[in-house]
């Protein structure tokens, strides 16, 4: 199973590379030296450790986020919540770390359970909903981002705001919440590390736990789920409280990591990066790993030459649309599920027909 | 009426992608103006030839000769211009469009850029006179029962000026006397000059209404004979490809204490289909008790009580003596209930996860198959390879998709979960719908065993053989009532069962 998702990852990746060529190609014959614009896109980012080191954490929220999606994706939820999950998990990390005398040695920790208990409401709630009212995970964790962003920029601007700064940001990070750095000349940081171990334990989860199958079964088919007599409501509302605090906790990692202080003032992203990550992936933990490399990798790449040539950013913009539409217009082609999403159809619709049917054929 | 053949298909083989080959070498004529009947088990390459005929498959070798010229047939359009038709198993209608509005798409007469509706509706009576095929061209496909839906079919084919037409499986979905009308118009259809091949498994059917069976087994052509030439004894031994097994015994079973009593049961439904009103029944250990009845007389209704995925809205449900309130799938299946859906696909597995994961789905909790909160995967790939072994379960192996088997052998894959648990009680619904002769007699020789180790077998199903081979009892539902009660006496046949299958009578 892992062969044919690998299979189809590397058919994404090398369209991919088709249409980054497509864009870039012509955008860099405009220029006087074409050929430097395209070696700095393609081996720029490993000329210089610390451009390498960026691929590296670009890629460890990305990793984690994508695992929080895969999570939820494979039992069959399409919650969107993962943005304003790492949103919320990275303000109530710093919070904590700010407002609660905490010994130095378990700042970083405690501030990343708060930070991940916190911020999972904002893909636990729609879960919730989704469980017990029905109500589309889709649509609700959709607002929901929204008002996890104003409530957040809220408590920053009342509660957590340094004076001192020029603009609306916290205090600054203490030293001893910082999350260890682990390779010098670059800021790859601990939380590499487990969003790798995330990643593996994500494997675990989804193919060797038993919850994890049952969350399959329900993702696959919830028909046959409820044939089995399995407890759907409540293992969709279990796996969205996991994806929830994966993708929380990351934005904890993220902020003692590499930020000095809470400086978000929209979305950051990062869940939207996820989703197109787990897609890329096919929602397998272990090729999240590769997905989010090669798709910072790109990042940085088109980061550079916006920097040393005279390229439009919009033209960066541009690229990863593309890599967008060519991920998730595979998803499309490939994802039952997501045709039923946007189609509207609901499974069932088929044998209600049917027994229309034969209603005519008794009367 | 010549001799020479009007379809010829000479060393057809097609071998797919994964390395399946599903026809191997198949070479037999087709004269005009007959109906020949094509039959083999699920798998044996019926259907793969039907759509390499009409364009929907290319051959990996081997041509097919039309009127003694090689032809290629590289899409459905091309079939229809050389005057081929194909009925599919499964409609290809759209729902919300009127009748005529279905029989013209593709094809439709304009006036300017709109579609002119006068003359489709003119096209689609004159057709139906022609063919002697009644439907009202102004109603919405979705309002019409299945044997509607499939003269509307039947109507689509025929207009494009056919010269053969193909119908897959026609009956599977059809009533006794739907049937016998659809089997007069067909004979209408050669009568007036049109090659019909039929696609079937059931002999009776075939030897009604063919003149010339070929059949296939495991891909290749196990024997072509006219129908006058050959015995039915002979054309199941050339489809199973051994002796059939001896015609299943019944009795011999002691029925023993009700096991599960159904009293007074009403169950208010959104669909009328699934209604119920007023059920008694009673389950007794040891006995198969079957239920027949048209499509949606409240089957489904019924099954979704007895497996508590429904709760009655006004009686009650006892199982050994004890209430159901209440209780959902989960108790209702640690009380030793075990259920084959109707639609194996849909309910009764996943497509897209393995053989193992579908195999051990639902057991998965047992100590034999997870230590703590993980599975011991080894453990659930034995179990799965022995229940592949012992239910003859054809499958390139445990790990490949459900998706990868014909519907006999995910049937089979799934009756042997559900007979795993050694239930109490069995749901059979439809459990042999469209499935090999082979696969459903194996599953026969289950129930009846499990009726004679003392389970008790509730069997609903559309196949009148089946329910007479296999019941002790019989109800008949109609419209949410049981409108007959009969015991299984030999001298029992499904013309007697008709009438109350269509509430016309009542003896209850």
């Amino acid at each position: 199973m892992i062969r044919s998702a690998f299979a189809s990852f590397v058919i994404t990746a090398v369209l991919l590379v088709l249409v980054v060529g497509i864009v870039l190609v012509p955008i860099a014959l405009s220029l006087p030296d074409p050929l430097a614009v395209l070696d700095t896109f393609v081996f720029g980012p490993f000329r210089n450790p610390r451009h390498t080191g960026n691929i590296v954490e670009m890629a460890t929220p990305a990793m984690m986020c994508g695992l929080a999606v895969a999570v939820m994706f494979r039992a069959g939820m399409f919650n969107l919540g993962v943005e304003g999950a790492f949103f919320l998990g990275g303000l109530a990390t710093v919070a904590t770390v700010l407002l609660v005398p905490l010994p130095a040695f378990a700042m970083a920790p405690v501030g990343i359970l708060v930070g991940a208990v916190v911020g999972s409401s904002v893909c636990a709630v729609p879960g919730y909903l989704r469980a017990r009212y029905e109500a589309s995970e889709l649509v609700s964790s959709l607002m929901l981002n929204f008002a996890a962003l104003f409530i957040g920029l809220f408590v920053v601007n009342y509660f957590l705001r340094d004076p001192a700064a020029g603009a609306m940001v916290s205090f600054r990070i203490p030293a001893e919440a910082k999350l260890p750095k682990l390779i010098a000349g670059t800021r790859i940081h601990l939380g590499t590390l487990v969003a790798l171990a995330a990643c593996g334990l994500g494997a675990v989860y989804l193919f060797m736990s038993r919850a994890g199958f049952e969350a399959r079964i329900v993702g696959s088919n919830p028909s046959f789920a409820a044939h089995l007599g399995l407890p759907i409501r409540s293992i969709l509302l279990r796996s969205q409280v996991i994806g929830g605090l994966i993708a929380a906790g990351a934005g904890g990692i993220e902020m003692l990591g590499l930020y000095q202080r809470f400086s978000w003032q929209s979305l950051p992203g990062n869940g939207w990066t996820g989703v197109v990550v787990a897609i890329l992936a096919r929602d397998n933990p272990i090729l999240l790993i590769p997905a989010a490399l090669f798709l910072s990798y790109l990042q940085v790449g088109g980061d550079l030459i916006a920097r040393n040539f005279d390229v439009p950013s919009e033209a960066v913009g541009l690229i990863q649309a593309l890599v967008l539409v060519v991920v998730t217009a595979q998803a499309i082609m490939r994802n039952p599920r997501l045709i039923r999403l946007v189609t509207g159809k609901k499974p069932a619709a088929g044998q209600a027909q049917d027994t229309k049917a034969v209603e005519g054929s008794v009367a | 009426m010549t001799d020479r053949p009007l379809i010829a298909f000479a060393g057809i083989s097609k071998t797919y992608g994964n390395g399946t080959l599903a026809l191997d070498d198949v070479s037999f004529a087709i004269r005009p103006g007959v109906i020949h009947a094509v039959c083999g088990e699920n798998g044996a390459g019926k259907s793969t030839l039907m759509k390499i005929l009409f364009g929907l498959e290319q051959p990996t070798s081997g041509s097919i000769l039309l009127d003694g010229e090689a032809v290629a047939i590289p899409s459905p359009r091309i079939a229809a211009e050389k005057g081929i038709g194909m009925v599919h198993q499964h409609f290809s209608l759209v729902p919300s469009l009127s009748v005529s509005e279905n029989i013209v798409l593709g094809q439709e007469p304009r006036r300017g850029a709109f579609l002119d509706r006068v003359a489709a509706r003119r096209r689609v009576e004159e057709l139906s006179r022609r063919y002697n095929l009644a439907v009202d061209p102004d109603a919405t496909v979705r309002t019409l029962s299945v044997a509607a839906q499939q003269k509307v079919e039947i109507l689509k084919a025929l207009s494009r000026d056919v010269r053969v037409l193909i119908l897959d499986e026609p009956t599977a979905v059809l009533t006794p006397p739907e049937t016998d009308e659809l089997f007069d118009r067909l004979r209408d259809m050669r009568a007036a000059g049109l090659t019909i091949l039929f696609i079937s498994h059931k002999l009776r059917e075939v030897r009604a209404l063919a003149s010339h069976v070929t059949v296939l087994r495991a891909g290749k052509l196990a024997g072509d004979a006219p129908l006058a030439a050959i015995d039915d004894e002979a054309i199941a031994r050339l489809v199973m490809g051994q002796a059939a097994g001896p015609a299943l015994k019944r009795g011999g079973r002691v029925s023993g204490t009700p096991r599960v009593v159904v009293s007074g049961v009403h169950l208010k439904a959104r669909d009328a289909n699934d209604r119920l009103e007023g059920i008694d029944l009673t389950v007794h250990a040891g006995e198969i008790l079957g239920v027949a009845g048209v499509d949606g007389s409240g089957q489904r209704g019924l099954v979704s009580l007895l497996t508590g995925r429904a709760q009655p809205t006004t009686g009650a449900i006892t199982y050994e003596g004890k209430p159901t309130a209440g209780l959902g799938t989960a108790a209702l299946r640690r009380l030793g209930l075990a259920h084959l859906p109707a639609d194996r696909f849909q309910d009764g597995g996943s497509k897209r996860m393995t053989l193992v994961e579908n195999a051990i789905a639902g057991a998965h909790r047992l100590a034999a198959f997870s230590t703590g909160p993980f599975l011991k995967r080894r453990a659930m790939e034995t179990r799965t390879e022995e229940m592949i072994v012992h239910y003859k379960v054809r499958c390139p192996g445990p790990n490949a998709p459900l998706s990868a088997l014909s519907g006999g052998n995910a049937q089979k894959l799934i009756a042997a979960r559900e007979f795993a648990t050694e239930p109490h009680f069995m749901i059979a619904d439809q459990p042999t719908r469209g499935i090999d002769v082979a696969a459903a007699a194996f599953l026969h020789e289950r129930l009846a065993e499990l009726a004679a180790k003392g389970g008790a077998v509730l069997l609903i199903t559309a196949d009148l053989d089946e329910l007479l081979t296999l019941s002790d009892r019989i109800v008949i539902l109609y419209a949410g009532r049981i409108v007959a009660r009969l015991e299984n006496e030999p001298g029992l046949t499904p013309e007697r069962l008709g009438p109350y299958m269509l509430g016309l009578e009542s003896a209850a």
